[in-house]
């Protein structure tokens, strides 16, 4: 659809003759069957809030755009006119070791972020899936985590404070720059996750990490599942500070690397040198009482990017076959009998590989068979599975057929109900991401 | 003061009512018994009596209270165990308070996802003692963790000295169960994760009773470090015990508590409890380092390398569990000893950047000293967390004044600085007309719109946290200077 030229003239006033796309160039913006009608990239955050007063003016539908890495996430948006692709806001505005916090705006590639951290020896320890292109916007709206949340948390733990446009261009922050403030509501979290429908995030403060000294990882690799379950609870509520504790299924394993066939868990530990060997014997020696062969990681960045980054990185994401991806969540203890519940939920006509986060009960998998009906019905099947376990499951991308077959939030949660209220009190006309959250939000 | 007058029909309407959910056993309406409820922890100032005081054992009692309530248009607020230092648990002008005290029992522990579900009314520190034995316990420790309610400290999303590494109380808090404050009952949260939709819990935590009231906590408990080393810095100046808090943290060291006294607090200590700090010292800092043994072992090289960098006169460290109690217990009866050194005595708990220390408590000592009174301080010092005691004579005429206009400026060098109006007691009733300082219009009606999709009627605990003249009103009377609520006695 031509923009109007109206409408374009007003963003060109905004951003800038450079600032607006349109035409072919919208395709990467494309998502389901909808396609906008310009994207927009804003300097700085009052041009984002000029943008927003517009769209709010015109009914404008606005979708916050960051890498797009994670735009599969979600319903398409029942109204979409702008992409608001924020790449231009992407400086770190505060930066100071010694109080170990950091201020960043939204548009900024957490590669690039955490190259700026190098300098005082620190991180931001997020490693969300496809963090090489991520940007802090996306991960926050999304509040993406990844193994490293077994030591460090989440998003939701990590930001201190935040600043936000909102629907109709106001901007407001909350929250603070300090590493404890109980001052107002922590309304912070409202945003997190909030995929965008509650306020545009534009900049971030957060606690920062030390980068420890070292670190070292191994694959445990066990004869069942279930004895890399135990192995996991028994490391987990050990004197052990490990800061990753993945549980993979052998299809899992494999796809991410371990040198070894079967099941197992993917450790690692950071410190000190001597702190990391000392931890590294007791851990060897749980492992010998669960029956698991302990091998070094021997090529450890890449190994870590894979397991960050399955099972985003499945092959039928290229067009090989039909495939969907998605997370769950049941409790930590129930980690075994989910994975072991979708696989026999699975076993006709489907293929399942899954990982889990033990210390959180945090699921990750692909559901791949021949036809889009088979993936559908192994999606079916195992939310059923985590349901009866009181979990649930997200799809985080499928085909569009698999798409109309299998709601990609699953049952409304609890508390709908006030979140479209909450909805309706920040974004009166529904022009933010419209549609695309839970009870199409 | 008296409650906020309800009518006699209504007053009894209530009354019959209350005692028809909770049973008569349950309801306190008599006034000499409902003066135990006129303040929390602040006991000085705005002492409103409740009209009524419910005691409900369930939630369903909760609601049905609640309910009630709402049907007569009257005000209401939770109270756990009281121990709250920001009036937040003292009423506005009356209404029904709703203590959940009696709601204190264990419901679930589960020691392989490691969480454990309490009620909003069980004791902080029943719970570390409840899940000890399976090597667990749960980490954010307020001061009055003796005493204070699991509920009270969601409310108040209270810290405490170990949460330089652990995190405070919503980094701790999976669900929690709440009553609406219009009656409906709401699971928030849980022990299973990241479900999708918005993040009610993380919003609700540290709400002050605002939003509802919690009635059931799920909380996730902590695996007991292999090790624990307790250090113990005496420092000629505060200055200098500032810079070896950022020193220790400059080496990528966290240690799970940095506590700092200042000179008068070592004097009021030493006169109280004798804990063999050095009378000329300027400051003590106290560091806790938690963790496999070899970890903080090299940890503790480098803490202790650090303290003598900046020069400290004097490095204890404790051997055996007996000697870390004992380099603790100056800290612990610090806020009790501070009776040695004044009358009365006007508590802070702002937050400045941790790098800002040295120049912040400069500026504190300064403006105590052109208010002619002396501020003491025992402080977080890892979070920046100050804790200023502005001491005062309520006898000496305009001595009052004089604290509370120092305190006023404390605040407000503190949030030039950078930092925040308070880091773990909360806004209160205390607190709330200096919201301002930090932030604007549209921040605060960002807020207050969230708190009018919980609450329209704007019943549950008004006139607490925003501004009495706040954009939505909310009916709050502006009944003293806001100032005098932190003044507390010896």
């Amino acid at each position: 659809m031509p923009v109007a030229a109206s409408l374009t003239d007003g963003l060109r006033e905004i951003v800038g003759a450079d600032g607006v796309f349109s035409g072919p160039a919208l395709a990467e913006y494309r998502l389901g069957p909808a396609t906008p009608n310009a994207a927009v990239f804003p300097r700085d955050e009052s041009e984002v809030s000029r943008l927003l007063r517009l769209a709010w003016e015109e009914g404008l539908g606005v979708v916050p755009w960051g890498s797009g890495g994670h735009q599969a996430l979600g319903y398409p948006p029942s109204r979409y006119d702008l992409a608001l692709n924020l790449g231009r806001l992407d400086r770190v505005l505060e930066y100071e070791p010694a109080d170990m916090t950091a201020t960043a705006q939204a548009g900024i590639r957490l590669a690039d972020l955490q190259r700026h951290l190098e300098a005082g020896r620190q991180f931001l320890p997020l490693d969300p899936p496809l963090a090489s292109q991520a940007t802090l916007g996306g991960i926050l709206g999304g509040n993406l985590s990844g193994p490293l949340r077994c030591r460090y948390g989440t998003a939701r733990d990590l930001v201190l404070g935040i600043r936000v446009a909102h629907a109709d261009g106001t901007i407001t922050k909350g929250g603070a720059k300090v590493v404890k403030n109980v001052t107002g509501y922590d309304i912070t979290k409202l945003y997190l996750g909030s995929h965008g429908t509650l306020g545009v995030i534009l900049e971030a403060t957060f606690r920062v990490y030390p980068r420890p000294a070292a670190e070292q990882a191994w694959w445990l690799s066990t004869p069942e599942l279930e004895a890399a379950h135990a192995l996991a609870v028994r490391i987990l509520g050990s004197h052990l500070a490990p800061t990753r504790v993945e549980m993979l299924d052998d299809v899992a394993a494999r796809a991410c690397g371990s040198p070894v066939r079967g099941p197992g868990l993917f450790v690692s530990i950071a410190g000190v040198p001597e702190a990391i060997r000392a931890q590294a014997n007791d851990l060897a020696r749980m492992a010998g009482e669960f029956g698991s062969v302990t091998t070094e990681d021997a090529s450890a960045p890449r190994t870590r990017t894979g397991l960050n980054d399955f099972p985003w990185l499945a092959p039928w994401r290229d067009g090989k076959g039909h495939g969907a991806i998605w997370r769950g969540g049941v409790l930590p203890a129930d980690c075994f009998r989910a994975i072991r519940a979708i696989h026999d939920a699975a076993r006709e006509h489907t293929e399942v590989a899954v990982t889990a986060s033990v210390a959180h009960g945090i699921l990750r998998g692909e559901t791949r068979a021949d036809t889009t009906e088979g993936v559908a019905r192994g999606l079916a099947a195992s939310r059923e599975a985590l349901a009866a376990l009181g979990g649930f499951l997200v799809v985080l991308d499928a085909p569009a057929p698999v798409r109309a077959q299998v709601d990609v939030w699953g049952p409304p949660p609890d508390g709908l109900g006030l979140m479209q209220q909450l909805k309706a009190a920040f974004d009166a006309k529904g022009i933010l991401n419209p549609g695309r959250f839970v009870g199409r939000i | 003061m008296n409650g906020g007058g309800l009518a006699p029909e209504t007053r009894t309407h209530l009354i019959r009512g209350c005692e028809r959910i909770v049973g008569p056993e349950g309801v306190i309406s008599a006034p000499d018994e409902r003066r135990v409820y006129e303040c929390d922890a602040l006991t000085f100032y705005h002492r409103v009596m409740p009209d009524l005081v419910v005691l409900p054992t369930s939630t369903q009692h909760v609601a049905d209270v609640v309910r009630l309530c709402r049907e007569a248009g009257v005000p209401f607020l939770p109270r756990g165990a009281g121990t709250g230092l920001s009036g937040g648990a003292t009423p506005d002008a009356g209404g029904v308070m709703i203590v959940l005290t009696r709601m204190n029992r264990i419901l679930d522990i589960d020691v392989a996802s490691r969480t454990a579900t309490v009620e909003a009314g069980f004791i902080n520190l029943w719970l570390t003692n409840a899940v000890k034995r399976h090597g667990l316990f749960y980490a954010p420790d307020p001061a009055s963790q003796q005493a204070c309610s699991i509920g009270g400290n969601v409310a108040e999303n209270a810290g405490g000295p170990h949460c330089l590494k652990y995190g405070v109380t919503t980094n701790h808090v999976l669900g929690a169960k709440v009553v609406l404050p219009d009656g409906e009952v709401l699971q928030l949260g849980g022990k299973i994760q990241d479900r999708p939709g918005y993040d009610l819990l993380g919003v609700f935590v540290g709400s002050e009773g605002t939003l509802g009231i919690c009635t059931e906590v799920t909380v996730r408990l902590m695996p007991q470090p292999e090790a624990v080393k307790t250090l113990l810095a005496v420092f000629r100046t505060i200055e200098e015990a500032s810079n070896a808090v950022s020193g220790i943290i400059a080496r990528g060291i966290i240690p799970v508590a940095m506590e700092m006294l200042d000179r008068e607090i070592i004097k009021a200590v030493e006169a109280n409890v004798q804990a063999g700090y050095p009378l000329d010292a300027g400051a003590v800092l106290l560091i806790e380092l938690d963790g496999p043994r070899a970890e903080i072992e090299a940890e503790a090289v480098g803490v202790e390398a650090t303290c003598r960098e900046y020069r400290c006169l004097e490095l204890r460290v404790a051997k055996t569990e007996e000697e870390r109690a004992l380099l603790w217990k100056g800290r612990k009866e610090a806020a009790g000893s501070v009776g040695r050194i004044t009358h009365h005595y006007y508590l802070q708990d702002a937050v400045v950047p941790r790098s800002k220390l040295p120049r912040v408590l400069r500026e504190i000592e300064e403006i105590g000293g052109r208010h002619g009174l002396i501020i003491a301080n025992v402080f977080h010092a890892g979070d920046g967390n100050v804790h200023p005691l502005i001491c005062f004579d309520l006898t000496t005429p305009g001595d009052l004044d004089r604290a509370i206009a120092a305190g006023a400026e404390i605040m407000k060098r503190c949030i030039e600085a950078g930092g925040s109006v308070s880091g773990e007691h909360g806004i209160g009733h205390e607190k709330r007309d200096y919201l301002p300082l930090m932030y604007s219009p549209a921040d605060l009606a960002a807020m207050q719109r969230v708190r009018a999709v919980f609450d329209p009627a704007g019943l549950c605990n008004p006139g607490k946290i925003f501004p009495a003249d706040g954009p939505a009103g909310q009916g709050a009377r502006n009944l003293q200077s806001p100032a005098m609520t932190a003044v507390s006695e010896r």
